[in-house]
């Protein structure tokens, strides 16, 4: 096994298996079909978006303006769908949306060089800020059936059309981050840009794409979102980053770039989906959930960079 | 024969008594069954959803339900994802009734639903839904309308009849607090009496403590004029007092609303919150339990029109709910004015 994974990731399986092992025998209703399509569901947005951070923070970027984007697009698409725009007129308008605010964030991170942490914080200010002039105060619904469907009933027997588009994307950035010459840069990048640019490796377009791909995708799970929920207000998505960015984490990827995988992060969301879930089922009320989740979170992120600093202080001594 | 219709008629007189309206047989639940129930508050960890979860387990104990009843609900800042998390794993668990004082607005809806098309049934109280869909009824403390006519009461006493007037809320998507907003927003529009009263703000402060406070201290600053904050919320008045009180401007600004007596007292002694309104939590959360405990074993359907005897509280009333067309409601009523004068007693 240790072959396939690497130390963390084969920890990682073991939480999960113990994870699966407690809910099972302490919740009866945690095996039904129901309960695993509500337990990917109720989180769906989120998840989504920690497959295209992965490959951001593995490029030694962050993206913390993903959720205010989400917020945005729904807020956009509230707005729209009652002024009187068509549905899939309104959606496209919503992606177009999300591209220009991902357009934002890589001219000023990739061409002027501003460091992400800084242009996107901004940024998670000044979308929030648009999303919440768009909806006011008010909680804007009434959106058409078809759309609430998609949003909430399976597209394929019970499984949701977010639910399919997690997996198929899963797929294809895993693919893309493992066994492209785009994965490659953007690891090498990741790991070292100076080295990468002399090298002759087009950094700056790197970047580009990948946040240009971040903000798309937060566009459509801000969609989702309110597809799934049926209205959207101002702070549609608020705080989402930082559940985003822990999934991320603690499927040991690298804060400072260049390691991680997307088996990690799988690992981690259903780690952190399943105890969430299996939590909720055994009644446990949501400050525990919180505190938990926390707790593994500090965990995670202490427990390797305490392991790396050691090992490399014994190196230096030796 | 005669012994069974002589029982009737000392029922339906005894209904008549306990204060029911029409005339209609009252059905009384038979206890000892299996609820498993879930009451669900905005967020835990404020003192009225703790005294409704008081009132829940009295009646729960009362009915002597061999389920089980559980006091869940999410942390403040995750409110409205929290709550719908918590009612789908709700209808998972197969839960007979969850009792949800709603802070999701219309986003609760589709959870509701299909809660309700599973089998597990959704009475609201505190907050309704707005849209009432998935809901079988909504437990309402105080008619919604006639909050509307003792805020802007308390308001037109407190401003000497005429002045600003700022209300300080709960969050934008609270439908109870919208609810009374607009029905006090309504009431000062209809009555000439309060056409010197001017409504200049609403603002929000999620119902947290710090938030509500600099919110507070920001409509004094934009309306140095203000004479009266509205906070019809346990959390933003207390929240609001404070700071009139920290900065010493109790004798400019008086703030009022709705407060428990608890936490007011002081502020109601010393002038910085005269009059302020308030109905039981603990009578609202027997009263939610009394009536899901009656839906859940059948003895009620949930039709508009049916009573029920709700233990100590009397018989109550489903009816059509006069603020969300198509919804239902039972009424709980009445509220109290709390001053100077009877704040004490109540505090304790």
């Amino acid at each position: 096994m240790t072959k396939f994974l690497t130390p963390w990731e084969t920890g990682l399986l073991a939480v999960f298996l113990a994870t699966l092992a407690l809910n099972a025998s302490f919740a009866p209703e945690f095996l039904t079909i129901q309960n695993q399509i509500n337990l990917f569901q109720l989180s769906i947005e989120k998840i989504i978006v920690a497959l295209i951070m992965t490959l951001v923070i593995i490029n030694a970027e962050i993206d913390l303006s993903v959720a205010s984007i989400m917020g945005l697009s729904a807020a956009l698409f509230g707005y729209l769908v009652n002024v009187g725009t068509p549905g899939g007129l309104a959606i496209l308008i919503c992606l177009a949306a999300g591209l220009v605010a991902g357009m934002v964030n890589a001219v000023l991170i990739a061409r002027v060089g501003i460091p992400s942490l800084v242009v996107t914080l901004a940024m998670l200010i000044g979308f929030r800020g648009l999303a919440r002039v768009l909806v006011q105060d008010n909680s804007l619904g009434d959106f058409p059936q078809w759309f609430t469907d998609l949003g909430q009933k399976g597209i394929l027997g019970p499984i949701t059309l977010a639910i399919l588009l997690f997996f198929i994307l899963l797929i294809l950035l895993g693919m893309t981050l493992h066994r492209s010459s785009f994965g490659r840069q953007v690891i090498v990048i990741g790991t070292n840009a100076e080295v990468a640019r002399f090298s002759g490796l087009n950094v700056a377009r790197v970047k580009t794409i990948l946040f240009l791909l971040s903000a798309l995708v937060s566009a459509l799970c801000g969609l989702l979102y309110a597809a799934r929920l049926g209205s959207v207000r101002g702070d549609t998505a608020f705080g989402f980053e930082l559940d985003i960015i822990t999934m991320v984490l603690l499927g040991g990827v690298s804060i400072f770039g260049g390691k991680g995988s997307m088996v990690g992060v799988l690992l981690s969301i259903l780690i952190i989906l399943n105890l969430r879930n299996g939590m909720g089922l055994m009644n446990i009320t949501g400050h525990m959930q919180t505190g938990v989740i926390g707790i593994l979170l500090i965990a995670s992120v202490l427990l390797p960079n305490l392991l790396n600093d050691f090992k490399s202080r014994r190196r230096k001594e030796a | 024969m005669m012994k069974l219709s002589g029982l009737a008629l000392a029922a339906g007189l005894a209904a008549s008594l306990m204060g029911s309206t029409a005339f209609a047989e009252a059905v009384t639940a038979t206890p000892g069954q299996e609820v498993n129930a879930v009451l669900l508050p905005k967020f835990l960890g404020i003192l009225p959803f703790d005294q409704a979860n008081r009132g829940a387990q009295e009646a729960a104990a009362e009915l002597g339900s061999t389920g089980k009843l559980e006091f869940i609900g999410p942390t403040p800042e995750n409110s409205a994802a929290g709550q719908v998390e918590m009612l789908t794993t709700a209808t998972t668990q197969k839960q007979h009734v969850v009792m949800l004082s709603n802070n999701a607005g219309d986003q609760i809806a589709p959870a509701a639903e299909a809660a309700a098309a599973a089998g597990t049934k959704v009475v609201t109280w505190d907050s309704p839904i707005p849209n009432g869909a998935g809901e079988s009824f909504f437990v309402a403390q105080v008619d919604f309308g006639s909050i509307g006519v003792v805020m802007a009461d308390m308001a037109f006493d407190l401003a000497g009849g005429a002045g600003e007037v700022a209300i300080l809320s709960a969050s934008p998507d609270a439908s109870n607090q919208n609810a009374w907003i607009e029905a006090m927003k309504g009431t000062m529009a209809s009555d000439a009496k309060y056409k010197d009263l001017k409504l200049v703000d609403v603002v929000y402060g999620n119902d947290q403590s710090e938030e509500s406070y600099n919110k507070a201290l920001g409509l004094v600053d934009k309306y140095p004029d203000l004479k009266v904050i509205m906070a019809p919320t346990t959390v933003g008045i207390v929240a609001a007092a404070k700071a009139m009180q920290d900065e010493g401007l109790c004798e400019k600004v008086k703030v009022s609303g709705l407060g428990l007596p608890a936490e007011m007292v002081s502020y109601s002694l010393n002038g910085c919150a005269p009059a302020f309104a308030l109905w039981s939590f603990v009578d609202l959360g027997y009263l939610t339990y009394q009536a899901s405990y009656a839906l859940a074993t059948g003895a009620i359907k949930g039709e508009v029109g049916e009573e029920f005897a709700a233990g100590r509280m009397g018989t109550f009333k489903i009816e059509e709910d006069p603020g969300r067309a198509g919804a239902k409601r039972i009424l709980m009523g009445p509220f109290t004015v709390y001053t100077k004068d009877n704040v004490e007693a109540a505090a304790n």
